[in-house]
């Protein structure tokens, strides 16, 4: 027992040792060791022999440890990717159409994100986003719904004072684009606004030059983008310059100067002038609303509990006021069924939850709907791609059933398959999220220009948005390799390699897939013929005048005293048919005046109205119709006290029968003075409000208007243009010639739904042409696996037609299926698109089936490519090998 | 030389198997190369450097009888090959020509 060799350094060495040393090794040491321990003893033996053993520990006598393991899955891994590699060479046309249709999918999806995240990041610039709010007054007046985002000037000063909640209040007045002069340096291209000087406190703009504390506080301030200050004042320094408006006869001094608006705010201004400097700023008129008011609530304040209190005040306030002006308490105006009041609306909501009248906003927002239609296309354009590569995954997997069989006989264990088909499913996911990236690059530049954005891709260039895109390609490879990976791991190896006709299984599950994809492709084909069908019958629509050939010139007041003059002058060109002086333009942005009219000198039924300001020659320039009466004429002297109203204006008031003659009551400014005019003509109704609204009741008075609309005849509507340029610079005024055509004006009004319409379009013809894609795919697998029951079927006399039946029929029945749901969810989708639309197109039933026809045609085509080739197929070549 | 790479240690196994001539295993070489040239060899380096130049091919084994001393293991008998001889020949002729290259005053002055 003395005589036996320490057993813990043995089982160590036997541990490391490579086994094909192992027993030499140990021979040679218990050897040594009974020597040593014979000679010097067991303890000096049995140190030498641990001694030795700790010596052995050495590279060249340890055993590999990767070599039995690690290596193994390394090499695994290898292997796996090798066989992946090899078999997407094999299948060379069925990868690229599996990865390519991949790569659109992901890459719309990816420009869609692009969009939809810069317009949900309108105004998050600002640090104290989440607490600032905007007052918005909204209520009704009669028939007409107000609804305004901008509010009394002494609204913000008011909650401010009333509510400790109220950290802060700042106005915005917007003044547009006035003309400014620094030296010799005069231009008219910056946006112009008044502010209050808690402004710059308010919204995060920070000042870069400048206090911003103080920088508005005296009036006859100005702070400045720093693009304006380098254009006004070049190299010098800015600050205490005085910029010259002259237009207003107003010299502002530069206190502070702040980078460009972000891109992503719902306002662009270049000058922000002090609100001290605008005594109506001051005043407390209650009954009037040109400033857009926002408010900085407490941290953690919910706005939803100060609006409650808001009408308190606007008793407080206005009810006085209106007593005063309109002869009516508050209680009796809500008694009629009137209501005004102010409400708030969450900065961070502005841009697209907005739905006040289109001029009281300081810019167009953005639209919900079109999140909510983008990010649904979005998503089924990736889920389409994602089924289909599912779909041509599985289909060409159960060609493998045989590798599988082999596999499995050969000790392939079911983790290793699975890990195997999931290497290959990643290797092509991957190769498609590159190509996307590659997609997205090459297609942003035509997609901004199609939604008039700059989106960059390095805007969505962040960490965290890479490791997304990773996950989301984790969870696609996942997604779709894990189906075919699961089915075929766990074949039973002697039935894979016994029968011939295996499937993968689920064809119930690719039906329903294939059934899906069509379901999408008709829904979009459907949408995309409604919104063309809507776009031409807007163009056609007849809108009450004649919008083609007429030249706008809005800016003519420039001209000052020499406008008549000017006007003289294009009249001489025979190319000019007539011109009217006015600047009420149906189409586009117009000049516009809003009062309140009611139907009798005696009526209180006041309504508020729009009024066109016009003279004797607009009603023929613009081919407008009289139904009724007669037009203003020089003839008549003074037509001061006369009207001429619409169509809907009569039967609004209840005045069809006999209107001519008779009077109607107009305020004329907001202390409740009124004039009265007799109705002296009836225009019939023409749209000067975009298609989406009713026509509304119109009072037209013979008022001078700055503004001229020339109709021309001529072919050469650019030299026209040319020619009435030049004539323009002759006067000599320093202000550019600048011009509109009004086709292109109204054409502009649909330019949300025209672009909607394109990128629709476009959309369509991505989704079919990656259903197309997987349809192909499908075919082409179905095709090969019957390919010897053709060659069977030929030789026994089928004609080619009749192969190409059977082939297609399978698919062309699932295309069918697909339609009972895509008529139904299109017809649901449209119509309430269409609800936009006051005027809208009637319903075109001949859509459906054409869209239908489209889709059938192209699954025919689509599949027919190799339906053919099989049936025309000389059937000794399908049969031969066996 | 340049053909055959052969360490110090490495030539003294090969010399110390030829020498035990069809006895050579790892006891019998720590044991002659300890007599001989009077320096402890341990078991790990003298293995090391039989596989080393096993897996070079100049040396090839055999498995032998086993004994009980040595636990009912066998024992492993190295020989040299034919390309073992010739690397250790290759080696001394090498060596024998440096010795020769070596001018007499060189050595001369080292005596003096």
């Amino acid at each position: 027992m003395n005589n036996q060799p320490p057993r813990l350094p043995l089982r160590f060495l036997s541990w490391f040792c490579n086994p094909r040393l192992l027993t030499y090794i140990e021979g040679d040491l218990l050897e040594l060791f009974h020597e040593r321990a014979a000679e010097s003893g067991q303890r000096r033996a049995k140190w030498l022999f641990f001694w030795e053993v700790v010596k052995l520990f050495r590279p060249s006598i340890i055993r590999s440890f990767s070599g039995t393991y690690r290596m193994n899955q390394c090499d695994m891994f290898r292997n796996n990717l090798k066989i992946g590699w090899r078999n997407l060479l094999r299948n060379k046309g069925f990868f690229a159409i599996n990865t390519g249709g991949l790569a659109i999918g992901i890459a719309t999806c990816l420009v869609i994100m692009l969009f939809v995240s810069d317009e949900l990041s309108y105004d998050t610039y600002n640090e104290k986003a989440n607490q600032i709010v905007r007052v918005v007054l909204k209520g009704k007046m009669g028939d007409e719904i107000i609804k305004e985002a901008v509010t009394q000037a002494p609204v913000g000063a008011t909650l401010q004072r009333e509510f400790p909640e109220v950290l802060l209040s700042a106005r915005i007045r917007d003044f547009g684009t006035p003309k400014a002069s620094y030296q010799n340096n005069t231009f008219r291209d910056g946006r112009f606004a008044c502010v209050d000087h808690d402004f710059f406190s308010l919204f995060t703009l920070p000042l870069i030059k400048g206090n911003p504390a103080t920088a508005l506080k005296e009036p006859n301030t100005i702070v400045i983008t720093r693009a304006q200050a380098s254009k006004y004042f070049g190299e010098e320094d800015p600050l205490g310059k005085v910029l010259d408006f002259e237009e207003w006869n107003e010299h502002l001094t530069v206190t502070g100067v702040i980078e460009e608006v972000p891109q992503n705010s719902h306002f662009h201004f270049d000058f922000f002038a002090s609100m001290e400097g605008l005594p109506h700023a001051k005043e407390p008129r209650w009954l009037e609303s040109n400033y857009h008011t926002y408010l900085l609530l407490d941290k953690g304040y919910d706005y939803k509990e100060l609006e409650p209190k808001l009408p308190a005040i606007v008793e407080k306030y206005m009810g006085p006021q209106l007593m005063e002006s309109m002869g009516m308490s508050l209680k009796s105006f809500n008694e009629k069924g009137n209501h005004i009041g102010l409400f708030l609306q969450p900065l961070t909501d502005i841009h697209l939850f907005s739905d006040f009248s289109s001029y009281s906003e300081l810019e167009p927002g953005g639209d919900i709907k079109s999140i909510y239609i983008f990010g649904a296309i979005a998503l089924f354009m990736l889920l389409v791609a994602c089924i289909n590569f599912m779909n041509l995954s599985t289909a060409s997997a159960s060609k493998r059933a045989k590798e599988v069989g082999i596999r499995k006989v050969l000790g392939s264990a079911k983790r290793q398959l699975l890990i195997q088909f999931l290497t290959e499913s990643f290797m092509a996911t991957l190769t498609a999220m590159l190509l996307s990236v590659v997609i997205v690059l090459v297609s942003l530049p035509l997609f901004n220009n199609l939604s008039g954005k700059a989106l960059q891709v390095t805007d969505i260039l962040t960490v965290q948005n890479v490791l997304y895109f990773a996950l989301f390609g984790i969870a696609i490879s996942l997604l779709s390799g894990s189906y075919p990976a699961f089915v075929l791991s766990s074949f039973k190896p002697i039935l894979a390699l016994k029968s011939k006709f295996i499937t993968a299984g689920g064809k119930g599950m690719r039906s329903g897939l294939v059934v899906f994809q069509f379901v999408v492709t008709v829904v979009l084909i459907i949408a995309t013929l409604m919104v063309d069908q809507q776009m031409s019958f807007i163009q056609n629509k007849e809108i009450g005048y004649d919008k083609d050939q007429v030249i706008v010139i809005r800016e003519s007041g420039l001209l000052g005293n020499k406008q008549t003059a000017f006007k003289e002058l294009l009249l001489n060109d025979s190319r000019v048919e007539n011109i009217t002086m006015s600047g009420h333009i149906p189409a586009g942005p117009s000049n516009i005046s809003m009062t309140s009219v009611s139907p009798g000198p005696e009526s209180v039924d006041f309504r508020r109205t729009p009024i066109y300001y016009i003279d004797d020659q607009y009603i023929p320039t613009m081919g407008m119709e009289l139904v009724a009466g007669r037009n203003f004429s020089t003839e008549y002297g003074s037509e001061s006290q006369n009207v001429i109203v619409n169509e809907t204006f009569l039967k609004i008031f209840g005045l069809e029968k006999d209107a001519l003659g008779k009077t109607i009551k107009m305020q004329t400014d907001n202390e409740g003075g009124t004039e009265n005019g007799v109705i002296i003509g009836v225009i019939k109704d023409f749209h000067f409000r975009p298609l989406h609204q009713s026509i509304e009741p119109l009072v037209m008075m013979n008022h001078p208007n700055s503004g001229l609309i020339v109709r021309a005849i001529t072919l050469d509507m650019p030299a026209l243009v040319a020619d009435m340029e030049s004539m323009w610079n002759d006067f000599n005024i320093g202000e550019p010639f600048s011009y509109s055509l009004l086709d292109e004006l109204y054409n502009r009004t649909y330019l949300k739904e025209q672009k909607m319409g394109k990128l629709l379009r476009i959309f369509a013809l991505l989704t079919i042409f990656v259903a197309s894609l997987g349809l192909f795919g499908l075919t082409i697998f179905t095709a090969e696996q019957r390919v010897k029951e053709m060659g069977i079927r030929k030789i026994l006399g089928s004609s080619v037609g009749q192969i190409i039946t059977l082939l297609s029929f399978n698919f062309l029945k699932l295309v069918l299926i697909s339609f009972l749901i895509a008529f139904p969810l299109g017809y649901y989708l449209m119509t309430n698109w269409l609800q936009d639309f006051a005027y809208r197109m009637d319903f075109q039933w001949w859509i459906f089936p054409l869209s239908g026809f489209l889709t059938i045609l192209i699954a025919f085509m689509t599949i027919s490519f190799k339906s053919i080739k099989v049936a025309f197929a000389n059937p000794v070549d399908a049969l031969r090998d066996e | 030389m340049g053909k055959y790479q052969l360490g110090e240690f490495e030539e003294v196994v090969m010399l110390t198997v030829a020498v035990l001539f069809g006895n050579a295993y790892g006891v019998s070489v720590k044991k002659e190369i300890e007599d001989r040239l009077v320096r402890n060899v341990s078991v790990g380096a003298l293995q090391s450097a039989l596989k080393r130049l096993e897996d070079k091919g100049y040396l090839t084994s055999a498995e032998g009888e086993s004994t009980s001393e040595r636990g009912g293991r066998p024992k492993r008998f190295f020989t040299i090959t034919a390309l073992g001889k010739k690397a250790i020949e290759d080696t001394r002729e090498t060596r024998n020509a440096l010795y020769r290259a070596i001018p007499e005053v060189a050595l001369d002055v080292k005596i003096v």
